[in-house]
């Protein structure tokens, strides 16, 4: 079974890799500049999904993969998100009656650490 | 590279040829091997279990009876019979020695895609065993923290083996994913990637397709179990507090903070539910080609039972916390898992009506397979009914944790996928070995097994209706425990010893047979399916001559109309009149 | 086979129907590794939604890895100054990973093996200023796996086991990649081809991808 994999110009490589390049700096800077909430949360997630898409396609050449290969790695960690999902929603529930019944501070600050 | 192009390198396979006895028996890179590898290691832990499982049985019919028995053994014996059962029985021996066994033969390959990585997989399994079994000679024994193992119990001061047997049985369990993860990846990528000529998908017999929705499952359902060991061992050693709360233990407030049990309960069973699939579809698939090699009638609704076990496979990802009723989980969490359970409950019965139908008018051999085959399909019926009760948040809360739901499990995880085990091995023993098992044993193994099940099993569900709670080791002086309860412990003692002991009817079998049994021919069955096609009996190492099999047609042509004989293998090419008569698949 | 009715026109339904093999022109090493990555998925999966969990569910304050992580530089503390330098290292040593691929197809069995002992260089320093993050955290900021100076014990615990897991990965890929590339060097593959280059570069890949993961979870929640 000689040479019958990926082969693609090593210009691909190079693109991504400057892209992964700005996607990280992009999201080191949501950090840098203290962005919070809603915001934050968004960007988080859009530069880190930008950067493991351009992985997975790129890289790995997920792209360049039959259909059959493709659906059978990218469908079942949907099964993962039912579990991310649920686990959420049984921990936001775990907190409240921590706060609730067991008198928890429901915000509660952090101390610095101690070599600052 | 073509399909087609793929073929001549999997005829030219390297396959590493024993040189000595010890290549030949224990570093053994034949799939073959391996499987009889994997089932004799399995039976012999699973005997142990067995023999813990009667010891139980003697504290429950007379308590106070034997002095061996203590508390702390009593918890050890449950919890070592539970997880030896369900994992280093069932799940390796399905998976490890059927899987093993039936892949290569079955899709027409000359062996596991990486014969190196299974031998491997087998002596990690192996290594496993020893982990677990070593629990035994250590101080404190084995963990007696029942089989889910759930914490803060399970390492606190108070359960059995809180020094030692917690920590081996975690990390025996962490070795076992590894070597089910070597042999589970080679099941795979054989199915997958290594098939023979002609041999589709939806021609491959049920016994594979129940292997390898098995195997996906385990390929992902395992990693939460691992995930969760390796979490436990840090909170035991080293003083993590992931599954450990803030805790008072004996009056002393131990150094835990914060962490979450119900953590340990979501992933346990994340993994715990698939893992009931993972025993059960095996089963299903292997019983599928028993009925119909045996009735001479192909499966009803071939198609149809495909996609059922796809689609349990996928749904048994979504129903875990039905587990978990009582636990004080989000009170929302009662009403999805109840509603995905009873939808899963929709493509097992459709399996069951199948089966059923595939009976319906057929011209049924009453052989020894074909019995246990049949008593499969009774009682699993009877255990998937109990289960759609247990699976109704209201009417589980009462019965949790009582003899009903010991009764379900036993009738649908325990005694089903052994029924088929027991089928299964009656009728592939004559490929494997080349003699035939003794047919009178057989019907007295079948017998004592099947009627004795149902003594042990079937009162159980009366314990748990008026209240006989789970892992009690005794039930003193409560008011629930008549003389009916008292009477019918007693009976299912006898009746489990009775079956434990007459199991020796089988083993004896087992080795009587390989001397001095009939000899078998290359298919004593008439069975369509391609390991009954090998060119010699027992199959050599490579399974197949110089070219590999084709293949033309299903794995259930038995009794077609206008044939000459009541089945055609599927190496038979497809006759003209077939042709003509439109019937194509 | 099955009459050509509208699925059978489908890529997806065809390769999967087909005899032989479903992952048409893919090698069995790269199919398993593929499977393995998946099943691996979910093992990295487990251990984030654990950490997720504990975060969420614990009634004691979270340390602010910003400041956790902090370096200083020329007298100003970085917030997250080495993660963010690893997170580059990682990603280029990915990039020497591709390229090691790509010359192995173009059969310059040479430079692909220096590009993986490149890549395994690359690997190994991202391990070495593991090994330096984790020094300070225990020496400097008092974390331990059972507690920490700053709030939740659950902090320097997910932190341990899921960088340990990570970094545990990163090492044996390094190993992997060592063999494979003197393998390589020494014209092991002529014959057979250089398909195991590219799955070397699957696994070396998820493992910059878990890193993807855990630097937004972690570092930036
Ligand atoms: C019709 C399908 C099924 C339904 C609706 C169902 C439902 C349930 C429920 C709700 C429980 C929890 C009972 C409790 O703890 O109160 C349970 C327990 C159990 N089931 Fe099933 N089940 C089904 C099929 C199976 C199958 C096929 C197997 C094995 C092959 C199985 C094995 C078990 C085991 C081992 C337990 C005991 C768990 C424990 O230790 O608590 N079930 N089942
Ligand atoms: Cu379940």
């Amino acid at each position: 079974m000689a040479d019958t994999g990926q082969q693609h110009p090593i210009s691909v490589y190079f693109w991504i890799w400057a892209l992964l390049f700005v996607f990280s700096a992009a999201s080191y800077m949501v950090d840098y500049l203290a962005f919070q909430g809603y915001t934050r949360w968004t960007l988080i997630i859009i530069f880190m999904m930008l950067k493991a898409g351009f992985i997975v396609a790129i890289f790995m050449h997920m792209r360049w993969e039959r259909v059959a290969l493709i659906t059978a790695i990218m469908v079942p960690p949907g099964a993962l998100l039912v579990l991310v999902g649920l686990m959420a929603m049984e921990s936001d529930y775990t907190w409240l009656t921590r706060v609730v019944y067991l008198g928890a501070d429901p915000a509660p600050v952090p101390l610095p650490p101690p070599s600052h | 590279m073509a399909v087609e192009a793929q073929i001549p390198y999997q005829e030219a396979m390297e396959l590493h040829d024993p040189h000595s006895w010890i290549t030949k028996y224990w570093f053994s890179q034949d799939h073959k091997v391996i499987a009889i590898q994997y089932g004799i290691t399995a039976i012999g832990v699973g005997l142990v279990a067995l023999v813990l499982s009667g010891m139980m049985r003697l504290q429950l019919g007379f308590p106070d009876q034997f002095d061996f028995i203590d508390p702390e053994a009593y918890y050890q014996f449950i919890t070592m019979h539970g997880m030896i059962m369900v994992i280093y029985l069932l799940t390796a021996l399905l998976l490890g020695g059927f899987g093993n066994l039936l892949v290569p033969l079955m899709c027409g390959a000359r062996d596991m895609v990486f014969p190196y990585v299974n031998m491997i997989s087998y002596h990690v399994y192996f290594l496993s065993v020893i982990i677990l079994l070593a629990s035994y000679f250590v101080p404190g024994g084995p963990t007696g923290a029942g089989w889910t193992l759930y914490p803060p119990q399970a390492i606190l001061t108070g359960t059995p083996g809180v020094d030692w047997g917690i920590l081996l049985m975690l990390g025996s369990l962490a070795v076992f994913i590894v070597a089910f993860t070597m042999g589970g990846l080679n099941y795979v990528t054989t199915i997958l990637q290594a098939r023979t000529r002609g041999m589709t998908l939806m021609r491959m017999p049920l016994s594979v397709w129940g292997i390898f929705m098995a195997t996906v499952l385990g390929l992902l359902a395992f990693p939460a179990l691992f995930v969760s060991a390796i979490m436990m061992i840090l909170d035991k050693t080293i003083g993590t507090s992931f599954f450990m709360p803030a805790v008072v233990s004996i009056g002393d407030s131990l150094d835990y903070s914060g962490g979450s049990p119900l953590l340990f309960q979501h992933l346990f069973w994340f993994f715990g539910h698939p893992e009931v699939y993972i025993v059960a579809l095996p089963a299903f698939g292997i019983v599928s080609d028993l009925i119909s090699t045996h009735a001479r009638k192909n499966i009803f609704g071939y198609r149809m039972m495909v996609w059922a076990i796809v689609a349990i496979g996928v749904l048994s990802f979504v129903v875990w916390a039905h587990h978990m009723y009582v636990s004080g989980m989000h009170p929302w969490f009662g009403f999805f898992f109840a509603t995905t359970t009873l939808i899963i409950a929709v493509p097992t019965a459709i399996k069951v009506y199948n089966w059923t139908l595939t009976l319906w008018r057929a011209n049924i051999h009453l052989t020894v397979p074909m019995l246990f085959a049949i008593a499969f399909v009774i009682t699993f019926v009877m255990g998937g009914i109990t289960g759609l009760f247990l699976g109704n948040v209201i009417v589980d809360v009462p019965l949790s944790d009582t003899y009903f739901v010991v009764a379900h499990f036993h009738m649908v995880m325990g005694v089903s996928p052994i029924l088929v085990i027991f089928g299964a091995i009656y009728h592939w023993y004559p490929k494997m070995t080349g003699k035939m098992l003794n047919d009178t044993l057989g019907h007295i193994h079948f017998w004592v097994t099947f009627l004795g099940t149902y003594i042990i099993y079937y009162p159980m569900h009366y314990l748990g209706f008026v209240g006989v709670p789970r892992r009690y080791f005794a039930n003193g002086e409560m008011a629930i425990i008549d003389e009916s309860v008292i009477m019918l412990n007693q009976t299912i003692t006898i009746a489990a010893l009775i079956v434990g002991v007459f199991q020796i009817v089988f083993i004896w079998n087992l080795i009587y047979s390989y001397f001095k049994g009939r000899d078998a021919g290359p298919n004593p069955w008439k069975a369509t399916s391609l390991e009954w096609q090998t060119p010699e009996t027992p199959p050599r190492h490579g399974n197949w001559a110089e070219k590999l099999p084709t293949v033309y047609r299903w794995a259930y042509d038995y009794s077609v109309p206008g044939m000459k004989d009541d089945f055609i293998p599927q190496t038979e090419p497809r006759t003209a009149e077939e042709t003509a008569a439109g019937r194509t698949e | 086979m099955a009459e050509a009715t509208g699925l059978r026109n489908l890529q997806l339904v065809n390769d999967w129907a087909d005899d032989v093999a479903v992952f048409r022109a893919v090698p069995w090493g790269k199919a398993m590794m593929w499977i393995f990555l998946l099943s691996d998925t979910f093992i990295f999966t487990c251990f984030l939604t654990s950490y997720m969990t504990v975060r969420m569910t614990t009634a004691e304050p979270w340390p602010n890895p910003s400041e956790v992580f902090a370096l200083e530089a020329f007298g100003v503390p970085v917030p997250l100054l080495l993660i963010a330098i690893m997170t580059f290292i990682l990603i280029t040593s990915s990039g020497t990973m591709a390229m090691a691929v790509n010359m192995g197809y173009r059969r310059k069995r040479v430079p692909a093996a220096l590009l993986m002992l490149v890549t395994a260089v690359f690997g190994a320093m991202f391990v070495g200023m593991q090994m330096f993050e984790w020094t300070k955290l225990i020496v400097d900021e008092g974390v331990r796996p059972w507690g920490n100076p700053m709030g939740a014990a659950q902090f320097g615990a997910s932190f341990f086991m899921i960088t340990g897991f990570h970094g545990l990965h990163v090492s044996a890929g390094v190993v992997y990649l060592i063999i494979v590339a003197v393998r390589v060097w020494r014209g092991r593959y002529e014959e057979k081809g250089y398909d195991i280059i590219e799955i070397t570069g699957l696994y070396w890949h998820f493992v910059d991808l878990v890193w993807v993961f855990i630097f937004a979870f972690f570092y930036l929640w």
